[in-house]
């Protein structure tokens, strides 16, 4: 930086003689640790209060604002959406090749993990009131045969009785892995990560 | 008579969801995030560039980049203060790029551009003071500020996509601080 105007120093110092020698960058830090400790220079210097004051406030402002600026936001519009979305390659998510045994041994079937994750998140619609999120196989699924567990997280509807909603998308889902591979299940593990309460309870039959 | 049990549409669902089955590959859960966090990416980028096409161009190019990077990301319940992230650092380079020049005097200058002292701003005003009066911030201030409070970004982190150091860093987000907290009691 080659600013020969203004030497470092006299900025320096007015920044010091400003604040009884504290800086604004002092004065951030002190305010992101949650001032604590408690600094009774800073504490007790008017000036420093003002400056604390003014950090604190335009934090707060630029989250306000631009959550106020977020909200007079056109709607999305539907066919930018597509163009987002049709610009990602969701081939990118296949995953593990899960083999597919076949009476001729020449045949090399496969599934892919993506594609029984696919399987598994649709578990979902036999059991309504849950909704499921990352989907996850623990073990070798590349081999046939191969002892697996499944790792769920899900969210609940409100009000609904969390055990037996469990259980019984284990079960669809076990059933759904019988069904479309050869994978050897031990287990379903699922975890509630949330309940979802719905702001609109529209389209009852 | 059995009690109807609504269905959780993706819509319902949080983030920490949509965002793990977008990670498994789930493009329609992806495209309910895209939904619901454009605005919030348009805003922070319409404080970093005017132009309307660049801003749809950044939030659509952030969004490709948070596609890709889904899986790798750690908590996803924080999908927000993440996208701020990608969008702003977008941002920054798209503007960095298209400047002719870097303001040689970049660190140590005063900014221009005085709002006025008895302006009354409020809510969505402040929005369009804060804009102002970042735009009259030499431009090194102005991305450090922009990539430290609404990125999210740490010092370092800055020091490293502006290709420059750490006290520079610390010393450039000083200065643009400072000014804007003394234009900022002219808002009140």
């Amino acid at each position: 930086m080659n600013d020969n105007h203004t030497p470092r120093n006299e900025h320096e110092h007015v920044l010091q003689e400003d604040l009884d020698g504290h800086t604004i960058e002092e004065l951030t830090d002190y305010l992101e640790s949650g001032r604590n400790p408690v600094n009774p220079s800073i504490e007790d210097s008017p000036a420093c209060q003002r400056a604390l004051e003014g950090l604190a406030r335009l934090r707060t402002l630029t989250s306000t604002a631009l959550e106020e600026e977020a909200r007079s936001e056109p709607d999305v519009e539907e066919h930018w959406l597509r163009g987002v979305v049709s610009s990602i390659v969701a081939e990118s998510r296949v995953g593990r090749r899960i083999p597919i045994s076949d009476p001729d041994p020449s045949a090399d079937l496969a599934i892919t993990e993506g594609a029984v994750r696919g399987l598994v998140r649709g578990a979902e619609e036999a059991v309504p009131g849950v909704i499921v999120g990352k989907c996850r196989f623990l073990g070798a699924v590349e081999e046939p045969g191969a002892e697996i567990r499944i790792s769920l997280e899900v969210s609940v509807l409100y009000g609904l009785p969390m055990h037996s909603l469990v259980t019984a998308l284990r079960r669809e889902v076990a059933k759904r892995i019988e069904q479309h591979s050869e994978l050897q299940l031990e287990a379903v593990d699922i975890r509630v990560s949330d309940v979802v309460t719905r702001a609109k309870e529209e389209e009852r039959p | 008579m059995r009690e109807y049990t609504p269905r959780i549409s993706l819509a319902d669902a949080d983030d920490r969801i949509l965002a793990g089955r977008a990670a498994d590959g789930d493009v329609e859960a992806f495209t309910v995030l895209v939904r619901r966090h454009t605005p919030r990416l348009r805003a922070a980028t319409r404080l970093i560039t005017r132009s309307t096409l660049e801003v749809d161009d950044i939030v659509q190019e952030s969004f490709v980049t948070a596609w890709q990077r889904l899986p790798d990301l750690e908590d996803q319940g924080k999908v927000q203060p993440w996208l701020m992230r990608i969008v702003t650092r977008n941002a920054i380079s798209r503007v960095r790029a298209s400047r002719p020049y870097q303001d040689i005097d970049d660190l140590y200058s005063t900014a221009s551009g005085d709002t006025s002292p008895d302006r009354v701003v409020e809510n969505r005003a402040q929005m369009a003071a804060l804009r102002e009066t970042l735009d009259g911030l030499p431009s090194l201030q102005r991305d450090c500020w922009v990539l430290r409070e609404i990125g999210g970004y740490h010092y370092d982190e800055i020091a490293e996509q502006l290709g420059t150091s750490v006290s520079t860093v610390r010393g450039a987000l000083a200065r643009a601080r400072r000014h804007i907290i003394v234009r900022m009691e002219a808002w009140r």
